[in-house]
């Protein structure tokens, strides 16, 4: 993830607590046009009072949407300047008896807002930081160290501090997560690398070695061959779900296939939900276990995935014997229900289609078709 | 004879698939290690057929394919690459290679290959006739312009990718061999003409002169 990306948009974990601020904002606005309207005969400058709640209401609007669509820091910067200028008009909005007295500053509990953005967007370091920026200007328009600063001071800075480690503690586990699930995904990826390898290549290169010498150079090159295609499927076929929950059904069958079966698929993946994909996996390994059985293991394999809008079309054949004509219905009459009907029963099950050509002397060609958005 | 020239960037395969061209009976006239050095030493040669690997330093096999047919258009291009990046393989053909052969493939496949290729054969593999047809839907969705195969095509298409050679394909299909053969080759001249039009309609827009 680039800066640019984690700028654009506010982390999602922290959108609850934007929220939480954005809510307080509203009603501390409230709050300080209830003050302003309650005190509105004691004011020096009630027309400016207003102006400032004006400009104050319009901030809030626009701080706001900035803060849940971005969560920027620099729009928390901005907020502690034009708070503090807001706070600070209280001197001229309102008369020096009345401040001297103790009355509330112009802006009221709306201050505290940039203290919990800064928190929310820096961390705790934000948060103090904001709330010793806020005391301040409090101070400078109070001229004096009172009870009423000192509570408020005390609230700035818990508000602060303890927003600010939530956002950060929020933050962190965050990253936690997602340190564990790539660590997780990295595993199970390995995991299945020395699997496929060890079933392999690994099982090849100790028969080469224990047998090396026996076996003719035509034999050490098929072996050799064969793991070769093996180990490049492997290494390029990516089985994980995309984040729609979808697979590409031409890496799984890359990885699911044997190394003699030759593949033509589109350059594009071919989506399928993850479910569809690998039942559809097994209904192909069943025909090639099966072309392996009747036509031979060394016998040609090819398989032919094809995609467009309407579904999804894989046709597999082998150029074995071909089974003669009424041999499966024979079969079926005998009680053997047997490959056929058991692919068949697995794409129908799907939703899909399966038919079936073949002659003797023509091998065996399977097309299954499963339409888009079916079953 | 037949004269080739092998773009490897592996100075071993290099090696060895020239002796081996040249073990039955084919000239190889260059060796070269690289897209770049292809595309200046083949004028030089002119060789029959170019033996393209696809990830080559300096110009990749796509874009030496590109311009030695451009430059030669006599001189016909075999993409012979470990690569499975579909992406590549379609790239060279549309650049203009007439065939793609996976370097997997025996010797006996190779030189019989290169012999096809020089023929003026195209050389398809079940993997790259998937590979056509995909790309072929792929641009249906593009536009009314877009080029298409014939029903025929698809039919001869699909039947290569099926791993039916091509005798086997005229049998079922009632056709003579070299009706086979065009039908293959038309599939693949299509998609070579439309990266030139979009090329030259590129060069007409960016201002160049489309000849260059």
């Amino acid at each position: 993830m680039t800066v640019d990306a984690v700028r654009a948009r506010a982390h999602p974990d922290l959108i609850p607590l934007w929220r939480g601020l954005v809510v307080y904002r509203v009603v501390a606005l409230v709050a300080a046009v209830v003050n302003l309207v309650r005190g509105i005969d004691g004011w020096a400058r009630p027309a400016l009072g207003v102006a400032v709640l004006a400009a104050m209401a319009v901030w809030t609007a626009s701080s706001s949407w900035r803060y849940l669509r971005t969560g920027d820091p620099a729009a928390a910067v901005a907020d502690l300047v034009l708070t503090a200028l807001a706070a600070a008009s209280t001197l001229l909005v309102d008369t020096p008896a009345r401040i001297a007295g103790g009355g509330a500053v112009i802006t009221t509990v709306w201050s505290a807002g940039p203290v919990l953005a800064l928190a929310i967007a820096l961390g705790w370091r934000g948060g103090l930081t904001g709330a010793l920026v806020t005391i301040g200007v409090l101070f400078g328009v109070r001229q004096a160290v009172d009870t009423d600063l000192l509570f408020d001071a005390q609230l700035l800075l818990v508000a602060g501090l303890a927003v600010g480690l939530a956002a950060d503690t929020m933050r962190r586990s965050t990253e936690r997560l997602r340190a564990a699930v790539a660590r997780e995904a990295a595993t199970a990826e390995r995991e299945r690398l020395a699997r496929d390898i060890h079933d392999g290549v690994l099982q090849v290169l100790a028969l080469v070695r224990r047998r090396g010498g026996e076996l003719s150079r035509e034999e050490l090159a098929h072996l050799a061959g064969e793991q070769e295609v093996a180990l490049r499927r492997l290494i390029t076929s990516t089985p994980e779900a995309r984040p729609d929950g979808t697979v590409d059904l031409s890496s799984r069958l890359a990885g699911a296939l044997p190394a003699r079966a030759s593949l033509a698929v589109p350059a594009e993946p071919v989506l399928l939900s993850a479910a569809d994909a690998d039942e559809l996996v097994a209904v192909l390994r069943e025909a090639a276990a099966n072309a392996a059985t009747h036509a031979g293991a060394d016998a040609g394999l090819w398989v032919l995935v094809e995609d467009d809008d309407a579904g999804v079309t894989v046709s597999v054949r082998d150029d074995g014997g071909g089974i003669p004509e009424g041999r499966l219905d024979e079969a079926a009459a005998e009680g053997h229900l047997g490959v056929a009907s058991s692919m068949r029963g697995r794409v129908a099950a799907l939703g899909g289609t399966i038919s079936l050509h073949t002659a003797p002397g023509e091998g065996t060609e399977w097309e299954i078709r499963l339409p888009r958005g079916g079953a | 004879m037949v004269r080739v020239m092998v773009v490897d960037d592996h100075p071993i395969w290099r090696e060895g698939v020239a002796r081996d061209l040249a073990e039955r009976g084919l000239e190889v006239v260059a060796t070269a290690p690289d897209g770049a050095a292809a595309v200046r030493i083949a004028p030089a040669v002119r060789p029959d057929v170019v033996l393209m690997d696809l990830q080559l330093p300096e110009l990749s096999g796509a874009e030496a394919t590109a311009r030695i047919r451009a430059d030669l258009p006599g001189t016909r291009v075999l993409v012979l690459s470990a690569s499975t990046e579909h992406g590549d393989v379609l790239g060279a053909v549309r650049a203009g290679a007439s065939g793609y052969l996976v370097k997997s493939a025996g010797h006996e496949e190779l030189v019989a290959a290169v012999e096809r290729t020089a023929a003026g054969h195209a050389v398809f593999s079940p993997g790259l006739a998937g590979l056509v047809l995909g790309e072929y839907r792929r641009l249906e969705t593009t536009g009314p312009d877009a080029p298409a195969l014939t029903p025929r095509e698809t039919e001869v298409l699909r039947l290569v990718a099926k791993g039916l050679t091509a005798r086997a394909i005229a049998a079922r299909l009632t056709l003579s061999h070299r009706t086979v053969e065009n039908h293959v080759q038309n599939s693949l001249r299509k998609l070579q003409l439309t990266n030139r039009v979009e090329l030259t309609r590129y060069a007409i827009e960016q201002g160049l002169d489309a000849d260059d």
